[in-house]
């Protein structure tokens, strides 16, 4: 899948935002590994939302397979989503009122990858023994990894990640890197990273400033 | 598109919150089904009416034969009031009139005499009609220019009116067969002379109050003799399948036509009970649709409840069409139990009425096919509304 941002301005962000970065107004191949550096209020999360089909408030176009997204129908949008695009919100959305577990389940049951690897990656992010509590229950850093696994369930052709390493410890943000960039290998995905600082351990192809 | 064919309503159960506000889905349900029971018993009563009132009297390949005459009022007795051509096209128009034929009468004067057997001498009226509204017509009924012998059709009335006067006026009384071997000399009395039939009574009837002859000799005989052609008929009679259909009723009402009484008269008490029957039709109708704007609010309820949970479904890519159906499948079954439970009620009352109507034989102990074809109906018109709510609230999240 080829994914292009082509001249992507939000409606709402001031000009000189807009004229200092990299990527607003821009035209942007995402074909590989890509990382945004965007401090705050550069509109990080719009661009991440623009991308996942869930905001319109912007003029340019998000391109994947030459059709641009928000002309998409509900149905197309819930294909893609469920089949060649994943995401990490910055924000996680999970359920809180459900075990950890069933936020993974409800995700992998839309379209199954592989074989059932839950138990496996939950214990290489070290959080197997959180599988069974309930969302509300498990700290910020233990939800991200939640976040994490769950993305991972599925086919994708790109993997939007937003700030995914945000309250987690260098050591775990690496194991989680490790095994992100091992399922997006298996799949030949791209990734976008998106992040306030530049992430050393992301590989990244090209890098912007947002 | 087929998103998330093979996913089951289980997946996400456990995602809703369907818990909610048992009162309102309660009276939601019972609402519908009250409102159910009301419209199928009032369809029910409506065909049970149409069965019990029917004539079975004066049909001819289960047609009735009514006679209309304008209704002379001091108002219009001054105007002419005969049928038109155009009157006429209009009832042979309508729906519920199979057809229309005028009964025409003579335009000159006819004496009749019985000759020499009965001393009996007397101004006659003759009348024609299409040989079709006639019941018993023989296969001699007709006649040809030059012919001198004119076959007739009696009314039965006549005849027994006759039959009741004839012994005080020393007259002899007559079967339906002995009238038969009557020769009745008609006198057309024209502006030529008079000229002379032998009539010969054929055949006696029940439906026309008339003394008929057949059309083409009337047709001759009023241009001959009364130098007429195309008079307008003051008595028209109808063909249909149903003289208490209230419809008929309706259209002769408006048009202020005047019906043979007795062959109409369980048509305006059907018009009344139909009317009676409309009435609780137009309350049941009234009443399922209160119940499903509850439901609808149960369901705008449970929706706006698990509304966060829709949210993040649709954004992990849930397909909202699968989500829709998914949803209002679930529903299902209980409108298929509703509909079964007011069904049910329905026949037991059915039961009920035939066995208070001493079982007539009219009557169907079971509810006829039109009626669980109008339930199966409300069935799939409220599982179809409860799939366009569920779905027009989706796609609003």
């Amino acid at each position: 899948m080829e994914t292009v941002l082509n001249n992507v301005v939000p409606v709402y962000l001031e000009e000189e935002k807009i004229l200092s970065s990299e990527v607003w107004n821009h035209h942007i191949k995402i074909d590989k590994y890509v990382h945004i550096i965007a401090p705050s209020g550069r509109g990080k999360s719009s661009l991440m939302q623009f991308m996942y089909g869930l905001r319109k408030e912007y003029t340019g176009e998000v391109i994947f397979d030459n059709q641009q997204i928000h002309k998409k129908s509900a149905e197309e949008i819930a294909d893609l989503r469920g089949n060649r695009l994943s995401i990490v919100f910055q924000d996680l959305r999970l359920f809180p009122d459900h075990t950890a577990y069933e936020n993974i389940t409800v995700k992998r049951s839309l379209q199954p990858y592989n074989e059932d690897q839950i138990n496996q990656m939950a214990e290489r992010l070290g959080i197997s023994n959180k599988l069974k509590q309930h969302i509300r229950n498990c700290s910020y850093g233990e939800q991200q990894r939640v976040a994490i696994i769950r993305a991972l369930q599925q086919p994708f052709e790109l993997l939007i990640l937003d700030e995914p390493f945000s309250h987690l410890d260098e050591n775990n943000s690496k194991l989680a890197m490790q095994l992100i960039l091992e399922e997006a290998t298996v799949r030949n995905a791209a990734i976008i990273l998106l992040d306030l600082e530049k992430v050393p351990f992301y590989p990244a192809d090209s890098m912007y400033h947002l | 598109m087929k998103n998330n064919q093979h996913i089951s309503y289980n997946t996400i159960a456990a995602f809703l919150n369907t818990q909610s506000n048992k009162g309102s889905k309660f009276f939601g349900y019972a609402g519908l089904c009250t409102g159910m029971v009301l419209l199928l018993t009032a369809a029910q009563m409506f065909i049970n009416i149409n069965h019990l009132i029917k004539e079975k009297n004066t049909r001819k390949d289960g047609f009735d034969f009514i006679s209309v005459t304008k209704t002379v009022t001091n108002e219009n007795m001054m105007k002419d009031n005969r049928f038109s051509e155009n009157d006429i096209k209009e009832l042979k128009q309508q729906k519920f009139i199979d057809d229309a034929a005028p009964l025409i009468s003579n335009q000159f004067r006819v004496k009749a005499s019985a000759g020499n057997i009965i001393p009996f001498s007397t101004d006659l009226f003759l009348e024609a009609i299409q040989s079709d509204f006639i019941d018993t017509v023989p296969p001699d009924f007709n006649w040809k220019p030059g012919d001198i012998n004119v076959p007739i059709v009696f009314s039965a009335d006549y005849l027994e009116m006759y039959n009741v006067f004839a012994p005080s006026q020393d007259l002899p009384q007559m079967s339906e067969s002995t009238i038969s071997s009557l020769t009745i000399i008609l006198e057309c009395h024209g502006p030529g002379g008079i000229e002379s039939f032998r009539g010969n009574i054929v055949a006696v009837t029940n439906r026309i109050s008339s003394v008929l002859v057949p059309q083409n000799f009337l047709e001759w005989a009023n241009k001959r003799y009364g130098n007429a052609e195309n008079i307008p008929a003051a008595r028209v009679y109808l063909k249909t399948k149903d003289a208490n259909s209230t419809e008929l009723l309706n259209f002769i009402d408006a048009r202020q036509y005047h019906l043979n009484k007795d062959k109409t008269k369980f048509g305006r008490i059907k018009q009344v009970l139909e009317g009676v029957i409309t009435a609780l039709a137009g309350f049941a109708v009234v009443v399922i649709i209160l119940a499903m704007l509850l439901f609808s609010f149960y369901l705008q309820l449970i929706i706006e409840r698990s509304r966060q949970n829709l949210v993040l479904l649709l954004t992990l890519g849930y397909s909202p069409g699968w989500l829709t159906k998914t949803l209002a499948k679930k529903w299902t079954p209980i409108y298929v139990t509703i509909m079964l439970i007011a069904t049910i009620v329905t026949s037991l009352f059915q039961l009920y009425f035939v066995h208070k109507m001493n079982n007539r034989a009219e009557l169907s102990h079971t509810l006829h096919p039109a009626v669980f074809a109008l339930g199966l109906l409300i069935l799939f018109l409220s599982i179809l509304i409860n799939y366009r709510m569920i779905k027009k609230m989706l796609y609003k999240l």
